[in-house]
């Protein structure tokens, strides 16, 4: 991938685990996995930039964490999105697309002088 | 993916390295699954993990991130945890004071008595041995000459403790290491008139130069200081600068007094300036009034020009040292500068005193950050024992306080154990006893703030002995609030932890059964009664020192108050007059002195009138050279001797015992032989072989015949040893002295003839000035102040250990008599009769004082040796102290055990079975 998007991926990155844990919790490697495959495998630049993320999350309080067991029978630590986690992911979700509605008009644009 | 877990409230690992076994687990439980499904996929196990490996991306930056961030984590978590607690436990604690308000108080005041005293004496120890002038930069400050000497003279040779006026100025101008230099100087008594009409008050002032404000840096509140121009001829400016106490104190803080005049000694004098709040002067312990400029001394002293005369000694020197100037380098060059301007200037006694001088004492160059002090070296000493004392206060006030919270704790062992039961950890319930035992002695110690401040005001009043206290400045600084905060924090450590600790060691089921009450028989915990026991063991071992201390000193102020020094103690009445001041001298002097003494002599209660240039317990020595005809000096010592030049009568008088020959009579007046009185350490010293009468002396430039010799008197320190003394009949000296001290013989009671002689003294001569009359059985005891401050002190603290000891014993007797109520029963249902029951409880109460006395005892006998300053007249193992302490002890176990043993002897037998 190339560098324009290896930096929107990191600003995101947060949303992303935010929302890949929104339907209940998920161990870390199932989040890799998911947004493997819900960005089509192209975003990935090194799986373990994963968990620094994670635990800056759990810090904030956004995700909850607890170890459990995991389909098989590893012990693994889980991530279930918090309270504030969810109406973080809801703001920030709708704050991305209303920033990402404005740039691409304004990258549309066909002349120096809006039209 | 969804993946159903159970849901665990359980830690991965517990321990040191959790943090790092978990991240790195949770990195293993990645690479394992990523490494799973790529061999799913068909790679090989071994290529799988690399590929995994690869696919992570860098593992250590990973890792290193993810532990700085769940350290960061765990470390502010446990900071919320502890605070949540702390303020938990101070909660806790609140409530359990408020409901049990009478014993809280009970403690708050023990301890503000205990941190009270001790912040009291530190206080006092630190404003009078520690702490600087308050001037900007005291540490540049050097002191030239001996500190001690804040109002001494001397006339004669020069000295090298003080210095005289030309010499002064000599060091002024000559030298380079300071950048100013001053002169401050003793006025002798004052007499004041500070309005029209009004009479005489007796301000304390001091002669000083004029750059004394510049170079000490002390600003004017009003008005302004000495400038340059002033104190460069003598009399020219008749100027004085008044302190801001006196100012407030005299004049209301009116403004308008800058500019009035006010008449000192019958000059008149414009007051310039006020100086800066809290500026009391150079001398420590000394309150002064009034600044003069040096100049005005003849004026001021009539008959005492000391300006211009090398031989008058009378000054101290303080200055600042010129920026890059060490002690060291100002000490040399001082240090020259003086002995080349003695030498150089020899007075009319010879260059061979001067040289003995220099050659026998060492000129001191000191720092002067704390300025000059007689009261310093007076009661340093006797300040420190008290510390000692005060300590032992505080720990007896600690092991009562520590006891008493023991006994709460144990009525608490059943909440303890439930609390412990429903998994509180122990060291959460210490923690939560401890945060109540700081909390107690931080309020204790703010209580005991107050306490210092009565208690330090109330010390110095005590030390100052009738006249006024001493003024120091003992306001609360920094150093000694942290004293007082650190002693309060070791109280509490020491009366918590180990209540604490005891309270939380519960056998969960015992105590749980037994409801915390303890079975009957005793065997319910010993321990805790041990504890209590042993701590009242120490607390009578404690008191069992101060009350012997408390002994040695009351003996030793009786042995003091009745010490034989050789004269009529209890008869004399000194008063001190400069006849000088009112222009007597020569012949006329005598006829005044005859005259004096006639009216005197006819007033009702007077046996006999005499006097003497130095007075008794006046605090004025004179010393001569000599040479004894006979006698071979080979020493310096050997050609001085103290003297004291004396009128008609005076050994009958004043009630000392002639041993050989006759005292002074009115035919040893002017013109004939010159006569000689010597004490006996004299006669034995210079007359070992043969008895001295008749025998001639060189002294005073003249030739002088023994004619009597004297028992030996201890004239100005009862603790002195006596040495050689010659006394000489001052009408046919040389130069008689005009200011003098009137020794009067009252049949009575001395204090009743104080007005009546100052009454006769004015018909006499109006102008005569009369500076003070006092017994001389006062100023005896003034002589003695520090020890007698040392004495009250050390009683009032030995009473009060001794009733905490008490209290304390009282507690511990009453507790365990609680505890064996059931066995007083058995007892007494089986027969025994109640005195028997209560002998026993009396008993183990002596027995547990006894202890205590055991113990104390050695401690006892040390106590003479710390004291050895103080005691006097017995010896350093006082039998009579010693039994006395006991004594008191034994009586008090007697009376603390009554009560229990009483209730013991009450109980009702059947009851007592049925209680538990």
């Amino acid at each position: 991938m190339d560098e324009l998007d290896v930096s929107l991926l990191r600003g995101t990155l947060d949303l992303l685990i935010l929302k890949a844990v929104s339907w209940g919790p998920r161990h870390g490697y199932a989040v890799a996995e998911w947004i493997g495959e819900a960005t089509g495998d192209s975003l990935m630049i090194g799986e373990g930039t994963l968990y620094p993320a994670l635990h800056r999350l759990e810090r904030q309080g956004l995700v909850e964490a607890e170890w459990g067991l995991s389909d098989n029978n590893r012990t693994a630590k889980f991530y279930a999105l918090s309270r504030i986690g969810r109406r973080r992911l809801q703001e920030g979700s709708s704050a991305w697309h209303r920033f990402v509605e404005t740039a691409s008009r304004a990258l549309r644009a066909t002349g120096p002088v809006p039209a | 993916m969804s993946e159903p877990r159970p849901p665990g409230p359980f830690r991965l690992e517990v321990g040191g390295k959790r943090v790092e076994r978990e991240v790195d687990a949770e990195i293993e439980f990645h690479l394992a699954m990523r490494a799973r499904k790529l061999a799913a996929a068909g790679l090989d196990p071994a290529v799988a993990r690399e590929r995994a490996l690869e696919l992570f991306g860098d593992m250590d930056s990973v890792r290193r991130e993810c532990l700085s961030i769940n350290h960061e984590r765990e470390r502010s978590m446990t900071r919320r945890d502890h605070l949540g607690a702390l303020r938990q436990d101070v909660g806790y604690a609140l409530r359990s004071f408020r409901s049990n308000k009478g014993f809280t108080l009970v403690l708050l005041l023990i301890l503000a008595l205990g941190i009270g005293a001790n912040t009291a004496v530190f206080s006092l120890i630190d404003a009078l041995i520690r702490r600087p002038l308050p001037v900007p930069n005291p540490e540049e400050l050097v002191i030239i000459g001996d500190p001690r000497r804040s109002n001494g003279m001397s006339t004669g040779s020069p000295q090298v403790d003080l210095f005289s006026y030309p010499l002064y100025a000599d060091i002024r101008d000559g030298n380079r290491v300071t950048t100013g230099l001053l002169a401050s100087g003793h006025t002798g008594r004052l007499d004041a008139i500070l309005a029209e009409g009004e009479t005489a008050e007796h301000p304390v002032g001091r002669l000083v130069s004029g750059n004394y404000f510049d170079v000490l840096q002390v600003p004017a509140a009003a008005g302004r200081t000495f400038s340059q121009a002033e104190d460069q001829a003598p009399g020219r400016d008749p100027v004085v600068v008044i302190s801001h106490e006196y100012w407030q104190r005299r004049f209301a803080g009116d403004r308008s007094v800058v500019g009035r005049t006010i008449v000192v000694n019958r000059i008149p004098l414009t007051i310039i300036g006020v100086a800066r709040e809290g500026w009391t002067g150079d001398v420590v312990g000394q309150r002064t009034d009034l600044w003069i400029p040096l100049m005005m001394e003849e004026l001021l002293l009539p008959h005492h020009p000391w300006l211009a005369d090398r031989g008058a000694s009378w000054l101290l020197m303080m200055g600042r040292l010129a920026p890059g100037v060490t002690l060291e380098r100002a000490r040399l060059e001082l240090s020259d500068l003086l002995r080349t301007s003695l030498t150089r200037n020899p007075t009319a006694t010879g260059l061979g005193d001067i040289e003995r001088e220099l050659r026998n004492n060492p000129i001191r160059v000191e720092a002067g950050a704390r300025g000059f002090s007689y009261y310093r070296s007076a009661y340093a000493q006797s300040l420190v024992t008290l510390m000692a004392a005060v300590g032992l206060v505080l720990l007896v006030v600690s092991a009562n306080v520590a006891h008493l919270m023991l006994a709460r704790a144990a009525a608490r062992g059943r909440e303890m154990s439930v609390r412990m039961a429903l998994g509180a950890g122990r060291a959460r319930l210490v923690q939560q006893l401890l945060t109540e035992s700081v909390m107690l002695t931080v309020a204790g110690g703010a209580l005991g703030l107050l306490v210092a401040l009565w208690g330090s005001a109330a010390l110095l009043r005590l030390a100052g002995g009738g006249s006024a206290a001493i003024p120091l400045d003992i306001s609360l600084d920094a150093r000694v609030l942290s004293f007082a905060a650190a002693v309060s924090l070791l109280t509490a450590i020491l009366v918590g932890l180990v209540p604490a600790l005891r309270a939380t060691r519960v056998e969960l089921a015992t105590s749980l059964r037994t409801a915390g009450r303890g079975t009957p028989g005793g065997s319910g915990r010993p321990g805790r009664s041990a504890l209590g026991k042993l701590l009242v063991v120490a607390q009578v071992a404690l008191s069992l020192l101060l009350l012997v201390s408390t002994g040695m000193l009351l003996r030793s102020m009786q042995r003091l108050d009745t010490a034989e020094i050789g004269l009529a103690r209890d008869s004399l009445l000194m008063a001190r007059l400069d006849a000088g001041r009112s222009g007597y001298e020569g012949a006329r002097l005598f006829q005044l002195l005859r005259d004096v003494t006639t009216r005197l002599e006819r007033l009702p209660g007077v046996a006999a009138v005499t006097w003497s240039e130095n007075g008794i317990f006046s605090g004025t020595e004179s010393a001569t050279t000599l040479q004894v005809e006979g006698f071979r000096a080979t020493a310096d010592e050997d050609t001085i001797v103290a003297y004291d030049r004396v009128g008609p009568g005076y050994f009958t008088t004043i009630g000392a015992r002639l041993l050989q020959g006759r005292d002074f009579n009115g035919g040893d007046h002017e013109t004939a032989p010159k006569v000689a009185v010597v004490n006996q350490s004299m006669a034995e010293f210079f007359f070992k072989a043969g008895s001295p009468l008749g025998r001639y002396l060189e002294v005073d430039s003249a030739t002088w015949t023994i004619v009597g010799v004297v028992a030996d008197v201890q004239g100005q320190d009862v603790r002195g040893a006596p040495e050689p003394r010659l006394y000489l009949s001052a009408p046919q000296s040389l130069d008689p002295p005009t200011s003098l001290v009137l020794a009067i013989r009252a049949t009575g009671h001395p204090a009743r003839l104080v007005d009546p002689v100052r009454r006769t003294l004015i018909e006499a001569d109006p102008t005569l000035t009369t500076q003070s009359i006092y017994p001389l059985s006062r100023l005896i005891g003034d002589s003695v102040g520090p020890t007698r401050m040392v004495a009250k002190v050390i009683a009032l603290f030995g009473g009060i250990t001794l009733l905490l000891a008490a209290l304390g014993l009282y507690g511990v007797m009453a507790y365990a008599a609680v505890r064996r109520t059931g066995e007083f029963g058995l007892r007494m249902a089986l027969g025994a009769a109640p005195a028997r029951v209560a002998r026993m409880v009396l008993r183990e109460a002596l027995m547990l004082v006894a202890a205590g006395i055991v113990i104390g005892l050695p401690l006892a006998f040390v106590a003479g040796r710390v004291l050895r300053s103080q005691i006097f007249g017995i010896d350093l193992v006082d039998p009579p102290s010693i039994v006395l302490a006991v004594a008191v002890l034994g009586s008090a176990a007697v009376l603390a055990g009554f009560l229990p043993a009483r209730r013991a002897s009450r109980v009702a037998p059947l009851e007592a079975i049925r209680a538990d």
